[in-house]
C-alpha cells in the first residue's frame, strides 16, 4: 500500500515570476485588500474583545482543580497518594490523616496544588480511582500579585464549583 | 534683517527639526495599527485618558513614558561607554538633519521678497542627503560593536555591509536623475517638477525615471534598514541585532531615529520622484493666480469629505458588541465635533482668502500652506509604502540581499544611466 | 566674524582629532578621532566655499573610506591585549617633537613672509558641482582620464590579487 503522493507545482521559474516585482505587487495587492477591508469596517476583524467579551470554555477543557463530594458535602477523596504519584510536575502534595465518619478509612488533612508548577495535564483527573479531583471549574486565568496566592489548599479545592452540569461530564469532561 | 526675515528662518528651522520628530508619532502609529489590519486583528487600542484612545495614538504616549521611566542600564561588560552612549545619538542625529535640506514649499514670496522653505538653503541639496546618511552608519557599527555581544556585532556588521553596498546603487540610481534634472539643489528639482510632459502628465521623476525609480526605493528601503532588508535586526536569528544590549531611553532613541530615518528618506524620495510638494497639474505660479477658485472649491470639497469622515468614525468607533450606554458611541460623538470644529476654523481661513485681494501676500501664504499640506500628505503616502511593503514582504537572506545589490541593481543603474545620457543628449 | 569663529573650531577640532589619532591606544578609538578630523577638514572647505569637495570629503573620506576602515577593524575585534605593549612611546613621542619644532619654526617663518591678502569671497558658484564639473572637464579632461586609468589599473590588481589566492588553494 504505498502513501498517497500528491505532487505539487513547483512555482518561481517562470520569467515573470523571477523578475520578482509583479509577484511582489501581487502580494501587496492582497494585503492592501486586507487593510481596506477592515478599514472600512472594523467590525470584520478577527479579534475576540477579550476581558469584556469572555471566550466560551467547552467542558473538556483542562481548567484550574477542585475537589469534589459527597452528596453530604464531605470530601470524596481518600489520599491515596494516587494523584501526587502520577503528576509530572510534582506540583501536588498530600498529607493523610484518619477519617472517622464511616466512608473511608483515610481523609487527606491538607491538599497543596502549586499551580506555578502544574502543566494541567490532567493526569491527576486519569488517576483518580473516585473522580475525587476534577479540572472542570472552567478557571483559565489565574492572575495575582504574590507566588503564595497560586497554592491552593483544602478549603478552597472544595469551594470552587464546577462549570459543567454532571451530563457534559459524562460526556467526557476533564 | 527684519523681523519678518528672522520669523521666516525661525519657521522653516522649526519646521524641519519638529516635523520629523512628530511624526514619529505618526509613523509608530501607522506602523502598528496598519499591522494590524494588514493581518486582520485590531491593534494597540486599548490605552486610553479618560475614555478617550484617539485611535490608539494614546498608546505612543504610554510606551513614551513607559520608555522614559524604565531603568537606563549599561551592563558591565561594556567598556567603551562612551561610543556605547554615543552611537544613538548619532543615528537619531543624522537621521534629523538628512532632512533638512528638502523643500517643503515653494520658495515663498512676501513683500518682493523670497523665502526659501527648506531647512538649511544649501546648493547640493541631495549630495547632503547621501552624505548624511552614510554618517549614520556609525551609529549602528558602534553599537553592535561597543555592546561586546555576538548578535550585537552580527547585526551591525550586516547592517553596515549593507549599508555599504546599497550606497552604490542608490548613487547611481540618482546620476541620472541628475542628468535629468541637470542641479543637484532640491529646490529646483521641485520647481522642474511643476511642469507638464506633453501637457497632460505631470513631469515627475517617477514618469521620467522608471527604472531609477525603482532601485531608489529598493536602495532607500535597505538604507533604511527596513523590512525586507531587516537583517540587521532580525529577531529570529540575532534577537535585536545591533540594540539588544540596549534599554530605555537609549533604545528609544535608536527606535526613533529609525523612524525619523524614515521620514527623511520618504521626503527625498518625494522631492526626486513625486513632485515634492507640486500639486500635479498646478505648479506654483497656476496656483497664486487661481488661488480663489481653489479655496472656493476647498470650501466645498471640506464639508462633504467631513460628512463622510464623520459616517466612518461613528460606524468604526462604537464596540462591537452589546454593551450599555456603550462610552465609544459618546467618544465619537466627542470626535465628530472637534473635526467639525476644525473644518469651521479652516473654512472661516479660506473665506478670509476670498475676500483677501487676490495675488497678494494673503494668496502666497496660502499656496505655501497648501504645498506644506500636499508634502506632508505624499510623504505620508510614501511612509505607508514603507509599512505595507514591511507587513508583506519576508526578510532576505543575507547572500540573496548582495546578490541583489551587485548583480542586480548595479547593472541596471548603470545601464539606466547610460541610456538616459544617450536620450538627453539625443533630445538636447 | 561668525566665520572666523568657525574656522578657529574647525581648525582646533581636526588638530585634536589627528593628535587623538596618534595617542589612542585602541583602534576604534584612533579611527573615531579621524573622523572628527575628517568632518573639520569638510567643514574647512565649506568656509572656502567649495562646496564639492566639502560633499565629496563627506560621503568619500568621512563616509565611505572611514566606514570601511571602521567595519575591518570591527571585523579583527581588536581586545585591549591584543595591543602591542608599546615601551617608551613617549620617549618617541618627545624625539619627534624634537626633531619636528624646528621644521615647524621654519614653516611658520615661510608663511609668515608670504605677503599679507585679503581673502575675498569668490563669486558665488565658486566651488559648486556644475562650476568644477566644467573645469574638470574641460581644461583639465586629460589629467582626469589618466588619474583614472590608474584608479581602474589599481582596481584590476586588487581583483587580481584577491583572485589568485582563491586559485593557489
Amino acid at each position: 500500500m504505498g502513501a498517497k503522493v500528491k505532487t505539487m507545482e513547483r512555482r518561481g521559474s517562470t520569467f515573470i515570476e523571477r523578475i520578482y516585482l509583479v509577484e511582489i505587487f501581487k502580494g501587496m495587492a492582497r494585503t492592501l485588500s486586507h487593510l481596506l477591508r477592515n478599514l472600512k469596517d472594523n467590525s470584520k476583524l478577527y479579534v475576540r474583545h477579550y476581558p469584556e467579551v469572555q471566550p466560551e470554555i467547552p467542558a473538556g477543557w483542562r481548567g484550574r482543580h477542585r475537589l469534589t463530594t459527597h452528596d453530604d458535602g464531605t470530601v470524596k477523596c481518600v489520599a491515596c497518594f494516587m494523584c501526587q504519584t502520577n503528576c509530572p510536575a510534582d506540583c501536588i502534595s498530600i498529607e493523610a490523616g484518619e477519617r472517622h465518619d464511616d466512608k473511608a478509612e483515610k481523609m487527606p488533612v491538607s491538599f497543596n496544588i502549586n499551580l506555578l508548577e502544574c502543566i494541567y495535564c490532567g493526569y491527576c483527573v486519569e488517576a483518580c480511582p473516585l473522580d475525587a479531583i476534577r479540572m472542570d471549574t472552567g478557571i483559565f486565568s489565574l492572575t495575582d500579585n504574590n507566588r503564595q496566592a497560586f497554592i491552593i489548599g483544602l478549603d478552597e479545592l472544595l469551594t470552587t464549583p464546577g462549570a459543567y452540569p454532571e451530563e457534559d461530564q459524562k460526556k467526557g469532561g476533564a | 534683517m527684519s523681523l519678518l526675515d528672522i520669523f521666516m528662518i525661525a519657521v522653516r528651522v522649526a519646521f524641519s527639526a519638529f516635523i520629523p520628530l512628530c511624526f514619529i508619532a505618526v509613523c509608530v502609529w501607522m506602523e502598528r495599527r496598519g499591522a494590524g489590519f494588514f493581518q486582520d486583528r485590531a491593534g494597540p487600542n486599548r490605552a486610553a485618558i479618560y475614555g478617550f484612545r484617539a485611535a490608539g495614538l494614546v498608546q505612543n504616549a504610554a510606551d513614551g513614558i513607559k520608555l522614559f521611566f524604565k531603568e537606563d542600564m549599561i551592563s558591565d561588560h561594556i567598556k567603551h561607554k562612551f561610543f556605547f552612549v554615543m552611537a544613538p545619538f548619532i543615528v537619531f542625529f543624522c537621521a534629523i538633519i538628512s532632512f533638512a535640506v528638502v523643500p517643503f514649499a515653494d520658495t515663498l514670496v512676501l513683500g518682493g521678497r523670497g523665502y526659501v522653505m527648506q531647512g538649511i538653503p544649501m546648493d547640493i541639496g541631495i549630495l547632503w542627503f547621501l552624505a548624511v546618511t552614510g554618517f549614520s552608519v556609525y551609529g549602528i557599527i558602534l553599537a553592535g560593536w561597543s555592546s561586546a555581544n555576538k548578535f550585537g556585532l552580527l547585526g551591525s556588521l550586516r547592517s553596515a555591509a549593507q549599508v555599504i553596498s546599497y550606497e552604490i546603487p542608490m548613487g547611481l540610481a540618482l546620476v541620472s536623475m541628475l542628468i535629468v534634472y541637470g542641479t543637484v539643489n532640491l529646490s529646483e528639482m521641485a520647481q522642474y517638477q511643476g511642469q507638464l510632459l506633453f501637457g497632460f502628465i505631470p513631469m515627475w521623476g517617477a514618469f521620467l525615471q522608471p527604472v531609477s525609480l525603482m532601485i531608489f526605493v529598493i536602495a532607500a528601503f535597505a538604507e533604511c534598514n527596513r523590512t525586507p532588508f531587516d537583517l540587521a535586526e532580525g529577531e529570529s536569528e540575532l534577537v535585536a541585532g545591533f540594540h539588544v544590549e540596549y534599554s530605555a531611553m537609549k533604545f528609544a532613541v535608536f527606535f526613533m531615529g529609525e523612524y525619523v530615518a524614515m521620514f527623511a528618506s520618504s521626503a527625498i524620495i518625494i522631492t526626486l520622484f513625486f513632485g515634492g510638494y507640486q500639486i500635479p497639474f498646478l505648479n506654483t505660479q497656476a496656483l497664486i493666480t487661481f488661488a480663489k477658485p481653489v479655496a472656493f472649491f476647498m470650501m466645498i470639497g471640506l464639508p462633504i469629505g467631513m460628512y463622510y469622515f464623520a459616517g466612518w468614525i461613528r460606524r468604526n468607533n462604537v464596540s462591537h458588541y452589546p454593551r450599555e450606554n456603550d462610552p465609544r458611541v459618546t467618544e465619537a460623538n466627542v470626535y465628530i465635533k472637534c473635526f467639525w470644529g476644525l473644518v469651521v476654523i479652516i473654512e472661516l481661513l479660506l473665506i478670509g482668502i476670498l475676500i483677501c485681494q487676490s495675488g497678494g501676500s494673503a494668496a502666497h501664504v496660502f499656496v505655501a500652506l497648501l504645498q506644506i499640506c500636499t508634502f506632508l500628505v505624499k510623504v505620508t503616502m510614501m511612509i505607508f509604502v514603507y509599512i505595507w511593503v514591511r507587513w508583506t514582504l519576508p526578510r532576505f537572506r543575507y547572500d540573496q540581499l548582495q546578490k541583489l545589490g551587485w548583480q542586480m541593481l548595479l547593472p541596471l543603474a548603470l545601464l539606466n544611466i547610460f541610456i538616459t545620457s544617450a536620450v538627453v543628449i539625443a533630445l538636447s | 566674524m561668525f566665520a572666523e569663529v568657525l574656522f578657529i573650531a574647525f581648525a582646533a577640532l581636526s588638530i585634536l582629532g589627528a593628535i587623538g589619532l596618534i595617542l589612542f591606544r585602541h583602534p576604534m578609538k584612533g579611527a573615531m578621532s579621524l573622523i572628527v578630523t575628517m568632518i573639520s577638514l569638510a567643514g574647512l572647505y565649506a568656509l572656502l566655499s567649495a562646496e564639492l569637495i566639502f560633499v565629496l570629503q563627506l560621503i568619500v573620506y568621512a563616509g565611505a573610506i572611514m566606514s570601511l576602515i571602521i567595519f575591518i577593524i570591527m571585523f579583527l575585534n581588536i581586545q585591549d591585549n591584543d595591543l602591542p605593549i608599546e615601551e617608551g612611546r613617549y620617549l618617541y613621542l618627545a624625539g619627534g617633537i624634537a626633531v619636528i619644532i624646528p621644521i615647524a619654526c621654519f614653516m611658520i617663518k615661510v608663511v609668515k613672509s608670504i605677503p599679507a591678502h585679503q581673502a575675498t569671497i569668490v563669486g558665488n558658484g565658486f566651488g559648486g558641482v556644475k562650476e568644477v564639473g566644467l573645469v574638470l572637464f574641460q581644461d583639465w579632461l586629460l589629467p582626469f582620464e589618466i588619474v583614472s586609468l590608474l584608479l581602474l589599473v589599481a582596481l584590476i590588481g586588487a581583483v587580481v590579487l584577491a583572485g589568485k589566492r582563491r586559485l593557489l588553494k
